[in-house]
């Protein structure tokens, strides 16, 4: 059972209102005013539309706005959707909201969210970002599966920019396939859906004390869905326009993104080193979209940060790294701009040593993750001009090869985790 | 005659005997704590470098650099020292306990002075340690910083940090072991100030564009170079 | 026990609406009569009710179960005789209950002689009293009503060899209100009974008494008129006596029958009912609370008429598409129960015979403002029989006791109007007044209390009321005033335990009384008032200040 003393009283008292749901749509935000208003409206009328005669609620974690944004979610009258799409409302639609804490911490949120999702028992779940834009039909696409066909998650697939999310392109996703054996695209995702009986499942085994479990939970969700051996799926969205631009953080990115899958690999160690090889995953609608726009990339100072993070951090690298592979980098960095190339087996080779020395502990663990910034701005260099010209079936195709490499190192990986034992 | 001087000697030896005897089992009770102590300090030594293994001792020295000077010295590894060390003191201690025991009154003053000195010895020393620890740690953290976000001359930066730490945990041990305390502190004080102050003026004049370009980075989130395009890397 | 010589009684009555051919049979001969019916009298005295509204019992061909008049001035021969009716109406009357009856003011049976007369000739003195063209063009755009037999509004008379006008089965020639000598005619007809004793009539299809080119020929102001002038006359001759109008339209749309309280006294409100089953089903008050807040105010004079089942299909015209599917799926799975746009069950087989959500329903039939209409046979719990075609499902003999004929009558079996319900769940053998006037717990029991609660103040039927909108969507929460007497309904729509808190701070420092066991609850505080119901509970609670 979850542990709910962390949920306010007033929060409660709305549950009871609430009573039992069949769909519950989780919206985490922080001083989203300027947008959480059309989204809330998208989402009302997708459930108007779609699911009708289901039992239905917005719950709101919010993470301490000034903007007014929870009174806005509340506020949004069903009558407006009502009339500007000719919907009629068969029942009651909730919108309530908690207000979890001053600062935002996805943590929180979404621990709030599952708390609210068990005790109201609700069948199927959806977590949206108020970040990005949706679609009409984005609701129905992530709880059709569970809806209907009994999935326990499912992750979303967006037509991107060819050239964004390098991290997950170029790491999260190759190493997610190849250590855990399924190909999802995005296991690192603000929306997704999920099963109330995985919601419960997930909420009582994971640990919510503060510390390391503040950052990564999207991807931690991801992992439990698949250490657990649920069902699985992918559905496309279409585009994923953010609203808002955060910043592109690198360092706090991996952190969300590369912390989480180290600490998972400790404890999922059985599940990952026994599988071989990975398998697709059902997928409603294209597997991957890209967008070919041409982008002014700084090219020169990627390359200048990869060689300068290799010079300083040497001392840093002798701890994590082994020997060759330093080598192997120190003659990288010295290349010029023409020449220079961070090949996949090289890159590989590196996050897995880096993997093996956080398991040890070799130096402080967020330091580990840290020092892999540089290299991953070299990698992405390579990535970048490798696919300049790429068409999309190309750029596909050497992610996959990319991918084949992750799979194809495993087992060194698995001896020097053993190794180190 | 010759009986005055029998008749004194055997007093003599007499009185030696009463004072042998006097001390003779205090002599004998100082041996015995002396062997005793041996004992238990070597027990002690031995449970504690097991303790120390099991904590995996050696690699937090590793990080502190503590291991790095011991090696420069040719000293065997930290655990190693550090059980060595506790035994000698262990051992010194029974040992005074002994003197103490024989009842030289100068003497026991100055055991005692001893004793009185012993906890502070380890809470310098402990503090030392830590001290070093947390001088690599923050150097480490100033440097990766300093390395994603692009500025100039990390390293620097990182031996900046260590070296502040470090000459702070030393005047803190110092102040503690009660050992030219003000001279320490005044050093301190003194080398601290001249690093701000250094690290101002390079600021002020020399840094300008840096710290500028450093200030626009972290407050005013929504610039963008001309001709760059931003990606997010999630 | 004397009639309420109020004028207003129709406010404070409960109505037991009844076939005389399917209550009781004296003579034997397999068709319940006005004689059975008397004998009757006193178990619906005591079961509480105040007026009974009789189905129409006129001469007639049967072609459209007695709304096919054929003899204005007579009663049907198999249900007794004029001389019947009168007994009939006096021991109604004696008891304190008043009779409603059915008038049909639109159309005759073509077997009426009236129609016989005018179709004979164009010169014949009656040829206007019914609507005849050359062509049947005009009225152009007027929809049909029973779209599933008839093609068109004209019929062909192959005797006079013209069309006439028919709204409803083209053995129904509609009569011609723009003709004075009608309407005269008509008036004298009502006056015909009103002076035997009858307290009331239900006027049947009003929306459609006059037609004009270019309309769609419903809710005309003439026709109004021809109302206004039967209601005024009405007061002026017989004043006390009430006008019930049946016209199946939007509270909206039927707010013009009530006029400025010069024209109809009551009017069923069609939309409400559907909303009841659907709010039970759905766990949800919206649909409920939404008519309700869209029903207009209505004159002082006038009076809403609730009902939960009829006579006829329970008809979902009224609700979207989207809710009528609902409603299909919810209620009528099985296609054989659907009609006309409607679902022909009674009401405890619409609930599954659940004993709770039959008390809920009533509850909220007894307790929504308005005059509450229980359809016969549903005090006890009857069953339908859906085999039997169209309608007659819910029309079988009334299940008096367990043993012959259900009670109703002596004759064989075979010749019996109707058979009687057989299934062992609600036969007559397990569903009948005997066993459950036996039986302390019995529904019987349980409707004779909760009436007799009704009864016992008037704010159910007088009072005005303000709907209370606690988070809780399960629970349906209302309160009734007039006055001083202030009366708490608090229904649980849903099958579950249901917690609510209730803003009740208008009324701090109200003792709750629950109506039923008269125990008191904790007083009205600050504080958000806090109750638990169990499923499908609902409480009355007189709000008292001391």
């Amino acid at each position: 059972m979850a542990d709910e003393t962390f949920l306010t009283d007033d929060f409660l008292r709305q549950l009871v209102n609430v009573g039992e749901v069949d769909i519950l749509i989780g919206l985490p935000t922080h001083n989203n005013a300027k947008t959480i208003g059309s989204i809330v409206q998208t989402i009302q009328g997708g459930i108007l539309r779609w699911f009708p005669r289901e039992r239905a609620v917005i719950i709101n974690a919010d993470g301490g706005s000034h903007d007014g944004t929870p009174e806005l979610i509340t506020g949004v009258s069903i009558d407006d959707v009502r009339r500007d799409a000719n919907l009629h409302a068969l029942r009651t639609l909730h919108s309530i909201s908690t207000r979890y804490g001053n600062s935002p911490i996805e943590t929180v949120a979404l621990r709030t969210i599952l708390a609210a999702a068990e005790l109201l028992q609700a069948k199927a779940c959806v977590v949206m970002s108020p970040e990005c834009s949706i679609e009409s039909d984005s609701i129905s696409k992530l709880l059709r599966p569970i809806r209907g066909d009994g999935f326990d998650f499912v992750t979303p697939i967006y037509r991107r920019h060819k050239f964004e999310g390098l991290l997950i392109t170029n790491l999260i996703y190759p190493m997610t396939r190849a250590l855990y054996g399924l190909r999802i695209r995005e296991p690192y995702t603000r929306d997704f859906g999920f099963s109330g009986n995985f919601a419960s499942d997930f909420l009582a085994q994971q640990s919510w004390d503060g510390g390391s479990n503040e950052s990564g939970i999207e991807l931690r969700l991801t992992l439990a869905a698949i250490a657990g051996h649920r069902r699985i799926c992918q559905t496309f969205l279409g585009d994923r326009e953010h609203i808002e631009h955060r910043g592109a953080d690198l360092v706090p990115a991996l952190r969300q993104t590369v912390g989480t899958l180290f600490s998972a690999m400790d404890a999922d160690f059985k599940l990952w080193s026994a599988t071989n090889g990975s398998q697709s995953v059902t997928t409603e609608g294209p597997d991957h979209e890209v967008l070919m726009e041409p982008l002014r990339i700084n090219r020169k100072r990627l390359r200048e940060m990869f060689a300068s993070g290799v010079a300083e951090l040497a001392g840093v690298f002798q701890q994590i790294l082994s020997p060759p592979t330093l080598a192997e980098l120190q003659r990288i960095a010295s290349l010029n701009e023409a020449e220079f190339h961070y090949p996949a087996d090289l890159w590989v080779r590196t996050v897995y040593e880096f993997a093996a020395s956080y398991r040890k502990s070799v130096i402080s663990r967020d330091h580990i993750i840290q020092s892999l910034a540089p290299l991953f701005r070299g990698r992405a260099l390579t990535f970048l001009v490798e696919n300049r010209n790429a068409a999309a079936e190309e750029i596909e195709s050497n992610i996959e090869s990319l991918c084949i490499e992750f799979e194809r190192q495993k087992p060194f990986l698995v001896q020097m985790w053993k190794a180190r034992e | 005659m010759k009986d005055l001087i029998i008749s004194e000697l055997s007093q003599a030896l007499h009185d030696l005997q009463i004072a042998f005897a006097h001390y003779l089992p205090r002599l004998i009770v100082m041996l015995i704590l002396a062997f005793v102590g041996w004992a238990i300090a070597y027990a002690a030594r031995m449970i504690l470098r097991s303790i120390l293994r099991f904590i995996h001792f050696d690699r937090l020295s590793e990080n502190a650099g503590a291991s790095q000077l011991l090696a420069k010295a040719a000293l065997p590894p930290a655990s190693e020292v550090v059980s060595r060390f506790v035994f000698w003191i262990m051992l010194l201690g029974f040992i005074l306990l002994g003197v103490n025991v024989l009842g030289i009154l100068g003497l026991q003053e100055q055991v005692g002075k001893f004793f009185f000195f012993l906890p502070r010895l380890f809470v310098a020393l402990f503090i030392v340690f830590v001290g070093l620890l947390a001088a690599t740690f923050f150097a480490r953290a100033a440097l990766l910083a300093a390395v994603n976000a692009n500025i100039p001359s990390p390293k620097v930066i990182s031996l900046a940090v260590r070296s502040i730490i470090i000459v702070f945990v030393l005047s803190i041990a110092f102040e503690e072991l009660g050992i030219a305390e003000q001279t320490m502190l005044v050093a301190f004080g003194i080398a601290f100030g001249a690093l701000m102050l250094g690290l101002a003026i390079a600021f002020g004049i020399g840094g300008r564009e840096l710290a500028q370009s450093f200030l626009e980075r972290r407050f005013v989130r929504a610039k963008k170079e001309e001709n760059e395009d931003e990606l997010s890397p999630l | 026990m004397p009639l309420n010589q109020d004028v207003l009684w129709y406010k404070d009555a409960i109505i037991y609406q009844v076939h005389v051919r399917t209550f009781n049979d004296s003579n034997g001969d397999g068709i319940g009569d006005f004689v059975g019916l008397e004998q009757k009298l006193p178990y619906l005295q005591e079961l509480g009710i105040n007026a009974i509204w009789l189905m129409p019992f006129f001469p007639s061909p049967l072609r459209d179960d007695g709304y096919d008049i054929a003899d204005y001035h007579s009663v049907h021969s198999s249900y007794g005789t004029l001389e019947d009716f009168r007994k009939l109406l006096d021991s109604a009357h004696e008891r304190g209950i008043r009779v409603i009856i059915e008038m049909v003011l639109n159309h005759t049976s073509d077997q009426h002689p009236w129609f016989q007369e005018s179709r004979s000739s164009r010169d014949n003195p009656r040829r206007d009293w019914y609507v005849w063209s050359d062509t049947d063009n005009r009225y152009k755009g007027t929809r049909i009503i029973f779209l599933d037999t008839e093609k068109s509004n004209w019929a062909w008379d192959p005797v006079s060899r013209s069309y006439y006008w028919h709204r409803f089965f083209s053995h129904q020639p509609d009569l011609n209100y723009d003709n004075p000598a009608v309407r005269e005619q008509m008036w004298e007809v009502m006056r015909f009974w009103l002076e035997m004793g009858v307290d009331a009539f239900r006027l049947d299809a009003v929306p459609y008494l006059v037609e004009r080119e270019g309309t769609n020929c419903e809710n005309l102001p003439e026709t109004h008129a021809v109302l206004k002038e039967l209601r005024r006359r009405l007061d002026e001759q017989f004043p006390g006596r009430m006008l019930l109008a049946e016209a199946n339209q939007w509270p909206a749309d039927l707010r013009p029958y009530f006029g400025d309280g010069d024209e109809f006294h009551m009017a069923f409100h069609f939309p409400l009912m559907p909303r009841m089953f659907m709010g039970v089903k759905l766990e949800d008050r919206k649909p409920i609370i939404e008519i309700l807040q869209q029903t207009p105010e209505i004159p002082p004079t006038c009076q809403w008429s609730l009902f939960l089942r009829n006579h006829d299909e329970l008809t979902l015209e009224m609700v979207t598409d989207m809710e009528r599917d609902y409603m299909y799926d919810s209620y009528a799975g099985d296609k054989t129960m659907r009609l006309n746009l409607g679902i022909r069950r009674r009401l405890a087989p619409l609930l599954e015979n659940d004993r709770r959500r039959i008390e809920l329903m009533n509850g909220m039939l007894m307790s929504l403002p308005g005059t509450p209409i229980i359809y016969y046979g549903d005090e006890i719990g009857m069953g339908d029989n859906i085999n039997l075609g169209d309608r007659n499902g819910v029309r079988t003999p009334m299940q008096w006791s367990g043993g012959w004929n259900g009670g109703f009558s002596t004759a064989e079996p075979d010749r019996l109007y109707a058979p009687l319900i057989q299934n062992p769940v609600y036969g007559y053998p397990a569903v009948n007044v005997v066993a459950q006037v036996g039986s302390e717990h019995s529904l019987l029991h349980w409707m004779r209390r909760i009436i007799d609660v009704r009864k016992s103040n008037v704010v159910f039927g007088r009072g005005s009321i303000e709907f209370l909108h606690p988070p809780n969507h399960r629970i349906l929460a209302y309160v009734r005033r007039l006055g001083n007497e202030v009366v708490l309904v608090v229904n649980n729509l849903s099958g579950a335990a249901q917690a609510v808190e209730l803003d009740l701070r208008g009324y701090k420092g109200h003792i709750p009384i629950e109506m039923s066991g008269k125990n008191i609850f904790p007083r009205v505080g600050d504080l958000p008032y806090l109750l638990t119901l169990g499923p499908y509970q609902f409480f009355w609670f007189r709000l008292r200040r001391i």
